[in-house]
């Protein structure tokens, strides 16, 4: 890339709203349960107006609990659905506004790599097929070609061709899996790699096998990335920059040792404090959060996380905290974020919100983050 | 409150090979049972129908049999065992173990036809039903319901007397059960399988839709597609022998299972053989395909 | 070691899969106090859910299991369904992984309650129902009468997991063992309900076991740690002994373990010390250390010779013919 374009934003996104509809997937109908299946019980707004770039070999880690919005963002990037509003820039073509084969073309360089490897790669397909099937479908070389190319991805995701070619997906183990799934995924040469818990269901040493080849693919070809997991460490361990999500807004957005060290947003903090650490005795001290997680139907007016926060006071409840810059790139959204001594006025937060804090599980068919 | 069944995983074997220095738990005999009993779930009833199919379509062509359509009048009601008919004639005359024959290939033929059609056109319109949703989708589900509301055997019978019995319209009438339960499970599966992401992934790795479809699609419901056909088989060959014997499938004298049965009905209490040979040709036949549809079901995971 | 609560002494579990011999749980050997927590880490297919479930009769028909388990001085391995069933709920019991999975969603969860209190326990509806709303108390469910009449899938994943824990507790067990309980859990929620089981601990005099692939939950929560591999123990010692600064890893595969973990202390971007290849296949154990195809610093007496789980220092135990020197990372 130009040096011009290294300056440019290699994804922009804008104020991206996705929402969807959730149902009742009926019941036994005896009680309170909701016995009328597939009428919308609500309007999930799984992310409420995010924004962020991504600059050319950057990391960019998006961190969140379940029912975050953190999976329904990274597919609404890839536009698998896209957005509901808001803008998705990739090198230079907005996304949101092309279909079929414009949008093929545009996503080229975007690829994505999934949680589970079994069910991301067609177990009727061998190893080789599964490789060579953006090649084929772009056209990239003939036969011969692809062959080769086909070598050379499984030799750079570490697996040799000779004894991996030929097999199927079930003959693979977790960590062989998502290796495959890695090539396929940087076989046409993408410049942004999206990966969506993609170690989180492998073995603690088998993730450390699959984290060490992302960052010499990020090395070797120069490849941006948007991670998204719910392990903070992990997060922190691959990403320049990291942003924290909860309930389809971002809270803080910074470099990664700046978010860490010095936590800003009252959310990171007590995220940080739940992590059990390996120094004995050391992390049961920290106050851990209160209450449950509200639901994303129905969530908290303004601030969303303040029915949990300890810091929150009337102001939170009435404004959405926009996102402010209190040290360097380092973006918090918060009324009062922790650079500040914590207010006086705080509201009780004890469950007297009204209803019942549910979130939303398996009676209503919801595509959880 | 049952908690789930551990779960084992099985990585795949490493390169170095030499067993443990534990003695073995379990007796060799044990295990070579359970793989012994896999083995013979899928073969026997493979082998069996292996046996009546060859029995039914080879061995006319090897060995000369009488004429299951017309029979000698002077040697009619024979018992089994007699010379020259190892099943005894039926009330006309004709050599039983020849109906039996003729007749199974009669059912054969048209369970396979309507089985082919229901291949055919059931599963192309799930899978269309099912990978591109929508009014598509819409519109092919209610046909299929539709097709489904009828009750085979009414329907049989009502083209039966309207058009005249025939094979053929036979054959259609029984497709009228077999399109829309082919297309339903084949839906079903579609549906299933187009929230994997391994379709996601073809569809960002460029591959078109029709690619999507032949290559991803197909190879992964076959497996249901040959367990439900064979189970529907059964069903078929059943459906049909009822058919005949109500008297509006196969017309007499061209041999069928349903109308041995019906023949043989009239003289049940005095000779009993004339129903029981061909209902136990029925029951093996059934039970076969049920098995190895249930062997092949255990063998490739389908649910 | 006679009052130790639970004494597992060689136990061995095996299933046959397909005609193969799969050695799930190969000779392991431990006793939990009461009061104390241990902590048994391992990852998938080491063999550490399977051993607690043979513990307590929850494998299926035809697993060959071998050695003992004594609860209390009872020997648990070989009862039969009915006389198990005296134990479970009593003096031990088990709570899994999903919550989701574990209960009934067609069910009231209060009434799941009542259900297990009123298995051991002859007790009126009424009484019954008193002591189902006291648990739930216990398991600081705000509002408890009101949750007593809804369904699981009203509640979130943290909520869930305490029914269980209120299920589990109904007749007050001297062991609790939580299979992966929390790792489905978000890592806030994780927290709460770790607080919530040592405070229940406390409070009751139970002792628990925590299943887990997590070091972080082991150094954070356990008093001791059984460190198990290809259904072994390879290390076993108290938690102080291996973790946080002055902590002494001995067994290779542990220190593995510990430095493959993403820690926040480490900048970002760099190289994790890796170990290549995969656990062994349970059909197909290799001899000698089961490690030792993986391990860097195999030599050849590890790949011919097991090596025995030797107490060398006070109360830590471990199974490697050559252990990391002191404990830092030998990378």
């Amino acid at each position: 890339m130009s040096a011009q374009e290294q300056d440019k934003p290699l994804l922009s996104v804008r104020d991206m709203v996705q929402e969807f509809t959730v149902r009742y997937s009926g019941g036994t109908g005896l009680g309170r349960m909701p016995s009328t299946p597939g009428v919308k019980a609500g309007v999930v707004q799984a992310v409420s107006g995010v924004s962020f770039d991504i600059m050319p070999g950057e990391t960019l880690g998006i961190v969140g609990e379940t029912g975050s919005g953190k999976s329904t963002l990274a597919r609404s990037v890839l536009q698998a659905p896209g957005p509901k509003s808001g803008s998705v820039i990739f090198r230079g073509a907005e996304l949101t506004h092309l279909r079929g084969r414009k949008l093929l073309e545009a996503r080229r360089h975007m690829q994505f790599v999934w949680q589970d490897p079994f069910s991301s790669l067609d177990p009727k397909w061998r190893v080789r097929s599964i490789i060579e099937e953006p090649l084929v479908a772009y056209h990239d070389g003939d036969r011969a070609a692809r062959h080769k190319r086909v070598d050379e991805l499984l030799e750079l995701v570490g697996l040799a061709p000779e004894r991996y070619a030929k097999r199927h997906p079930r003959e693979l183990s977790g960590g062989q899996a998502q290796r495959v799934a890695i090539a396929r995924a940087v076989a046409l040469n993408p410049s942004l790699l999206i990966c969506d818990e993609a170690v989180s269901s492998l073995d603690v040493l088998i993730q450390a096998q699959v984290l060490n080849l992302f960052e010499r693919l990020r090395h070797e070809l120069g490849l941006s990335y948007l991670f998204i997991a719910h392990d903070l460490a992990l997060v922190k361990q691959v990403s320049d920059r990291v942003a924290v999500m909860y309930l389809g807004r971002f809270c803080e957005t910074g470099p990664g040792e700046s978010v860490y060290r010095k936590p800003l947003h009252p959310y990171t903090r007590a995220l940080l404090d739940s992590i059990p650490s390996t120094e004995p005795g050391a992390a049961r001290a920290a106050a851990t959060l209160k209450g449950e997680p509200p639901s994303p139907i129905n969530p908290p007016s303004g601030c969303r996380f303040r029915t949990r926060c300890p810091r929150a006071t009337e102001v939170c409840a009435e404004q959405v905290p926009p996102p402010r810059e209190l040290a360097p790139r380092h973006l918090v959204a918060c009324h009062h974020p922790l650079s500040e001594p914590a207010p006086a006025a705080t509201v009780s937060n004890e469950v007297t919100a009204p209803g019942t804090p549910v979130t939303p599980t398996q009676s209503a068919r919801v595509i959880s983050s | 409150m049952a908690p789930p069944v551990p779960n084992v995983p099985l990585s795949v074997q490493l390169e170095v090979m030499p067993g443990s220095t534990l003695p073995s738990l379990l007796s060799g005999r044990r295990l070579r049972n359970q793989r012994l009993a896999r083995a013979l779930r899928l073969w026997v009833p493979a082998g069996v129908l292996i046996f009546i199919l060859a029995l039914c379509f080879l061995w006319p062509l090897v060995y000369k049999l009488p004429s299951p359509t017309v029979g000698n009048i002077l040697y009619n009601n024979e018992p089994p065992f007699s010379p020259g008919h190892i099943l005894g004639t039926n009330v006309q005359g004709v050599d039983e173990f020849s109906d039996v024959i003729y007749g199974g290939q009669t059912s054969f033929v048209i369970a396979a036809s309507v089985t082919v059609i229901g291949i055919v056109i059931g599963c192309t319109l799930g899978v269309v039903a099912g990978y591109l949703g929508g009014w598509v989708d819409a519109i092919i589900s209610r046909i299929l319901d539709i097709l489904i509301a009828f009750p085979a055997l009414v329907l049989a019978l009502v083209i039966a007397v309207g058009l005249g019995p025939s094979e053929i319209h036979l054959i259609w009438a029984l497709s009228f059960f077999g399109i829309p339960a082919l297309g339903r499970v084949t839906r079903g599966i579609t549906l299933t399988l187009r929230s994997q992401p391994y379709m996601t992934a073809a569809r960002l790795a460029g591959t078109p839709r029709w690619r999507i479809i032949v290559r991803h699609i197909l190879p992964n419901i076959m497996p249901t597609i040959v367990t439900f056909s064979l189970l529907g088989v059964g069903i078929i060959i059943i459906l049909e022998g009822a058919l005949d014997f109500l008297g509006y499938g196969i017309q007499q004298p061209q041999p069928s299972w349903g109308g041995m049965i019906a023949l043989g009905q009239q003289i049940m209490t005095a000779q009993p053989e004339y129903i029981i040979i061909p209902s136990i040709a029925l029951l093996i036949t059934v039970v076969a395909l049920n098995m190895l549809g249930d062997a092949l079901r255990e063998r490739w995971g389908v649910v | 070691m006679s009052d130790a609560l639970l004494e597992v002494e060689d136990l061995r579990v095996a299933f046959a899969v397909g005609g193969r011999e799969l050695r799930a749980v190969d000779g392991i050997s431990y006793a939990v106090d009461p009061g104390r927590t241990l902590a048994i880490i391992g990852e998938s297919g080491s063999g550490k859910t399977v051993g607690c479930r043979a513990i307590m009769g929850l494998l299926p028909v035809g697993t060959a299991i071998g050695g003992s388990a004594r609860l209390r001085g009872t020997e648990m391995i070989g009862l039969s369904d009915a006389e198990l069933r005296k134990h479970r709920g009593q003096d031990m019991a088990m709570i899994f992984q999903d919550p989701a999975r574990s209960l009934n969603p067609t069910m009231r969860v209060g009434v799941q309650v009542t259900e297990a209190i009123q298995t051991h326990r002859k007790v009126s509806k009424k009484e019954a129902y008193a002591q189902a709303v006291e648990l739930l108390r216990l398991v600081r469910i705000p509002a408890p009468e009101r949750r007593f009449h809804e369904y699981p899938h009203q509640l979130s994943g943290g909520m869930r997991q305490r029914i269980m824990i209120a299920m589990a507790l109904a007749c007050r067990p001297k062991l609790l063992i939580a299979d992966e309980a929390t790792t489905a859990l978000d890592v806030t929620t994780q927290a709460q309900i770790m607080e919530l089981m040592l405070e229940l601990q406390q409070e009751l005099g139970m002792a628990l076991i925590l299943i887990s692939h997590d070091l972080g939950l082991a150094a954070s929560y356990a008093d001791d740690v059984v460190v198990m591999y290809a259904g072994k123990i390879v290390e076993q010692a108290p938690a102080k002994r291996l973790f946080g600064t002055g902590g002494t890893v001995k067994m290779r595969y542990t220190r593995a373990l510990l430095d493959a973990i993403p820690h926040l202390e480490r900048p970002a971007h760099t190289a994790l010390p890796v170990v290549s290849g995969r656990p062994p296949d349970p059909a197909n154990l290799p001899p000698g250390c089961s490690f030792a195809p993986r391990c860097p610093s195999a030599a050849d007496d590890c790949r011919v010779t097991r090596p025995a789980l030797v107490e060398h220092a006070a109360g830590h135990r471990w199974a490697c013919w050559h252990p990391c020197e002191n404990g830092v990372s030998a990378s």
